[in-house]
């Protein structure tokens, strides 16, 4: 293999990752405290909901990349991944706001901000005392659907560089799942990083810890890109349309 | 007549005395978290390395593997990490698929594999092995260095690598059941194409994220975490047992089978006792069975 495409399948894994670590920051997350409406987000943690909304992506995406019968698009393929994730993040924010709103009965507000960013309005009325916001709020809404298309677009790029016979050329399962693997490895080091819950980028939190976790991810993503060139030096894997 | 109902009665006693010695004991004492690691990560490359041992064997191997991925997910997750246990045993299968992945694919080289008097030794799978300890143990530095993240965990950086080790074997081991090799050529169309690789990616998180999620508290007891790892083990040599029946032959996944089903009902009865002994009281709900209880 040519190591110009070597060296570009390392820098999109790469890429690949930094934009999975940002869309992990950039997800509405509550944690066990939101399953009770005492936090801003949805109830679970960072990694099961990014990789919900990952592979979501990634079923969109393998699924354009069947439309080329060789060397499909990479910004296309990797554009429908971020589709796939922004949907599956708008369904789920969605869906849980109406049963926060209709089930719980609450307000969604932020709890970390005193102004809406996006809609100028204030939330602290809103906010029951000793509580840490509740439901998804515009601007975490419209954090999550950024998260989503960053979260997808970059696991959509690392799975179309597997798979398109002009890069690694794996087979579409492998390239999938190897997609995949990465993606855990760098949701859960910016899971870490943000340490239980965050609203999206209007949270304090956000400003504070984004540079620690793209650092972070960019040494992991080297490291699993440097891994996955040396699986395609073998040349073994080579598997071809399924 | 008095006679042989004395008989009877004395037989009846002697089953009555014999019934207790059944009792399944099992004690992870000796196997404290070092030993436990050192037996696991011995045992398991030598079954992982010799891909053409029968599959029962390996199913040990992965019973093994379960055990001490299980044991590195308590190690990790005992702190609070501020995401949940499960995301750590996802973490190690993440791991685990592309250690997995690149090991096959260097054990597929000319040099990857030695074949001594018929005998396959993949010493390639190692490769992969180490390279994922490496990306574990950094990750574990990412994670707890005054430079980064800075959690300030014990032990975080020795449990990341274990992790990726154990997963990664797990995936390994979990592969040559099925197909009995590390050929590509074989690999790809058993395990990968057709999505079994989806099946292993779930099972073995499960191995290894379940006991600590189930059994995490106040009164929280390592060895009897543990026997679920085990269970789950028995669990999985079930389900890959049916699909080495159908790659391989039903010589090597009869046995697995077998393996897997006895292992499990030991195994959940040790589980319940152990539960039962240690509560304070027991009140079934009727809904299941429970053992004794």
């Amino acid at each position: 293999m040519e190591p110009i495409t070597l060296l570009l399948v390392l820098v999109c894994i790469i890429i690949g990752g930094l934009l999975s670590s940002l869309a992990v920051h950039l997800m509405p997350v509550g944690g066990a405290p939101a399953a009770m409406s005492t936090a801003t987000g949805i109830a679970t943690g960072c990694v099961m909901l990014m990789t919900g909304a990952a592979v979501t992506g990634l079923f969109t995406a393998s699924t354009v990349a069947s439309f080329w019968a060789t060397k499909p698009s990479v910004i296309l393929v990797a554009l429908s991944g971020a589709v796939g994730s922004m949907l599956m993040m708008g369904f789920t924010m969605f869906v849980a706001n109406l049963i926060y709103i209709f089930g719980a009965g609450i307000v969604p507000c932020s709890g970390r901000v005193a102004v809406d960013p996006i809609t100028k309005e204030s939330q602290t009325e809103y906010k029951t005392p000793r509580t840490d916001g509740h439901g998804v709020p515009t601007a975490s809404f419209v954090s999550g659907i950024l998260g989503g298309f960053s979260g997808g677009f970059g696991g959509a790029l690392i799975y179309v560089m597997l798979v398109s016979d002009s890069y690694a050329h794996f087979s579409v399962a492998t390239a999938g799942i190897v997609a995949m693997g990465i993606f855990i490895a760098n949701a859960i080091i910016a899971a870490y990083n943000i340490g239980g819950t965050i609203e999206g980028f209007h949270d304090p939190k956000f400003k504070a810890r984004i540079r620690t976790g793209l650092t972070c991810s960019l040494i992991v993503s080297a490291l699993c890109g440097v891994i996955v060139v040396i699986a395609m030096l073998t040349g073994t894997l080579v598997g071809g349309v399924m | 007549m008095g006679e042989e109902e004395a008989k009877q009665a004395k037989q009846e006693e002697k089953e009555e005395k014999a019934k207790p010695k059944e009792e399944f004991r099992l004690s992870f004492d000796y196997f404290n978290e070092s030993r436990l690691g050192i037996f696991a990560l011995t045992i398991c490359v030598l079954i992982a390395i010799f891909p053409g041992l029968p599959a029962f064997i390996k199913g040990i191997g992965i019973m093994i593997v379960f055990a001490w991925g299980a044991d590195s997910v308590r190690k990790t997750a005992r702190y609070g990490l501020g995401t949940g246990v499960p995301s750590i045993g996802v973490l190690a299968m993440g791991f685990g698929i592309i250690g997995g992945i690149t090991g096959i694919a260097v054990a597929s080289m000319s040099f990857g594999t030695l074949v001594v008097g018929g005998v396959e030794i993949a010493f390639g799978v190692l490769a992969g092995v180490a390279l994922l300890a490496l990306l574990g143990f950094v990750s574990g530095n990412l994670a707890n260095g005054d430079k980064f993240i800075n959690m300030k965990i014990p032990g975080l950086e020795r449990g990341m690598t274990e992790l990726g080790i154990a997963g990664t074997l797990a995936v390994l081991i979990e592969i040559s059941i099925v197909v009995g090799t590390y050929d590509p050529a074989k690999v790809l169309p058993n395990v990968i194409n057709n999505g079994l690789i989806a099946a292993i990616f779930i099972i073995s998180a499960f191995g290894m994220l379940q006991p600590y999620n189930t059994c995490l508290g106040a009164d929280e007891r390592r060895a009897r975490t543990l026997l679920m790892s085990i269970e789950i083990g028995g669990i999985a040599s079930i389900i890959l047992g049916i699909a080495t029946t159908l790659t391989l032959s039903a010589v090597q996944g009869v046995p697995l089978i077998v393996l897997g089903a006895v292992v499990w009902v030991v195994f959940y009865r040790a589980y319940m006792k152990a539960c039962m002994d240690e509560a304070y009281a027991v009140k079934g709900t009727g809904l299941i069975k429970t053992l004794g209880g």
